[in-house]
């Protein structure tokens, strides 16, 4: 079964189209990542995967199911490129209320929510309100929600948004982990270095239409830089 | 993950429900009404003893127990009203405040239903609205019993009307902020109590009502007759008979109905932030 499928799905917001009969598919312990400049529909992508939005035509299938059903997002970690952090909360009290959304309970919930801080890096500052927190601290805290309980899908915007090189790096150990133990894998970015590093397949999206999608050597040709592939097929 | 993690949608309610009312506690206005109802507090102390001596009208001594009776009505009923609005303020943004800063996609990106989150944060504006609320009418009812004897019967009928009220005024409110802007879903909640509860008093002085006005009177929801029929026994009055003796299943129903509203209204939102 595919983790995430988008099936011929056009997206229109008013007369403009933001997706055209785009076909996304993201087979089970494989990584996507998502390119394409600046309103090429990339976040609309995600937003459909995660039921926020509706398609005006053709299908969206999450682990199988209608992603608006709640069951289908059980198991999937997100990080949105704005993250909205409750400056009034803990780091601690949000990645709980993170862990009991997702339906964990109990001892296991605090376990888990000590176990994610310490691999995100952020135990030492669980204490500290989010209000006080750096952009990299905060997106530390973003991720330690998304990989709270292991997921089995992790939907990432900009994930390195923010993050230092040290951060930068840790995030690439944490996408590479979950990798490991079978978790799927859709990252939108503009950083294209991370992206050859981190997927093995790309889906390059360009005003709506994708514009080339495939494994990594098949999009990027030999001796070539992702970089300069990307170029290649956005400018034609 | 296994046994550990639950699909339970009262669990994820729960959880949202707590953080809402937190989120509504915190907000500046809480401070204000806070103040409100302090000043309001003060007020009712001197309107309940207010009634003391003599009155005549046309000639004619008036039983002081009927003036009392007809203060209680008009004080109580004022503080329900001024509840609903409350709630219908409270609730006029703070739906729409959490799809703009970003908070709502993130929870929504959980196995947490649409309806589930509408539900919570429509608890958590009425919480605040219903405790100050609760806190004047029980106060008001208090003064007015001990000083005048009224009863306290339909003091509960009264603010069982004025829960269900705020109930329906806070999830229309809530549906309307879907599509409209704060300042305006608020204008819409004032307009809509006014226009309702005018409607319902000059029905019951005998006005005559036609067009929309009647239309209201008779089928729409009944904010202000609601109060005054479970407050009659105050003024002479007896109330109808139901389930909740004094508690139109009118008003129920339309509590009822502006909540699926909220729910369908917010399950079709396209969240962009």
């Amino acid at each position: 079964m595919l983790a995430l499928e988008l099936d011929a799905v056009t997206k229109r917001y008013g007369s403009r189209r933001a997706l055209d009969a785009v076909c996304v598919s993201l087979p089970r312990g494989s990584a996507l990542g998502l390119l394409g400049p600046n309103g090429a529909g990339k976040s609309t992508v995600l937003r459909l995967a995660l039921g926020l939005a509706r398609p005006s035509a053709g299908h969206v299938r999450l682990r199988g199911l209608d992603p608006g059903d709640p069951v289908a997002r059980t198991g999937v970690g997100y990080l949105p490129e704005r993250l909205a952090l409750p400056g009034r909360m803990s780091v601690r009290a949000f990645v709980r209320l993170h862990g009991r959304l997702a339906g964990w309970r109990g001892l296991e919930l605090t376990r888990q929510v000590e176990a994610v801080c310490e691999r995100t890096g952020i135990a030492d500052r669980a204490d500290d309100r989010m209000a006080g927190l750096s952009k990299g601290l905060a997106q530390r805290v973003g991720f330690a929600q998304a990989l709270f309980g292991d997921p089995e899908l992790l939907l990432l915007d900009e994930p390195t948004s923010g993050l230092d090189p040290l951060g930068v790096r840790d995030a690439r150990e944490w996408i590479r982990a979950a990798r490991s133990r079978g978790c799927s894998v859709l990252v939108s970015s503009h950083v294209l270095s991370e992206v050859e590093r981190t997927c093995d397949r790309v889906v390059i999206l360009d005003r709506g239409r994708i514009a080339a999608s495939g494994r990594l050597e098949d999009v990027v040709r030999r001796g070539e830089r992702l970089e300069d592939a990307f170029v290649r097929w956005v400018r034609g | 993950m296994g046994a550990r993690v639950t699909r339970s949608a009262f669990y994820a309610y729960r959880t949202l429900a707590v953080e809402a009312i937190l989120d509504a506690v915190r907000r500046r206005i809480v401070m204000a009404i806070a103040v409100v109802t302090l000043l309001a507090l003060w007020l009712v102390r001197g309107c309940a003893a207010c009634t003391g001596g003599s009155y005549r009208v046309d000639g004619q001594l008036v039983d002081p127990g009927r003036i009392a009776g007809f203060t209680g009505v008009a004080l109580y009923a004022l503080l329900a009203l001024w509840t609903m609005t409350l709630a219908g303020l409270l609730a006029s943004d703070h739906l729409s405040q959490s799809l703009h800063d970003g908070s709502a996609p993130l929870t929504l990106a959980r196995p947490v239903g649409r309806g589930t989150y509408a539900l919570a944060r429509l608890s958590g504006s009425l919480a605040v609205a219903l405790v100050a609320g609760g806190v004047l009418l029980t106060a008001t009812a208090g003064l007015l019993h001990a000083r005048h004897a009224l009863p306290l019967g339909p003091a509960f009928a009264g603010a069982a009307v004025c829960a269900w009220g705020a109930l329906l005024v806070a999830a229309l409110a809530m549906s309307a902020s879907l599509v409209l802007p704060r300042l305006a879903t608020f204008l819409c909640v004032l307009g809509f109590v006014g226009f309702v509860t005018g409607v319902n008093l000059a029905a019951r002085a005998g006005a005559p009502l036609s067009g929309v006005s009647g239309l209201v009177d008779r089928f729409g929801p009944p904010l202000g007759s609601a109060l005054l029929e479970a407050l009659g026994p105050w003024i002479g009055r007896t109330p109808s008979h139901g389930p909740v003796p004094g508690l139109s299943p009118r008003l129920v129903l339309w509590a009822v109905a502006s909540v699926i509203l909220l729910v369908a209204a917010f399950r079709r939102v396209e969240i962009r932030s």
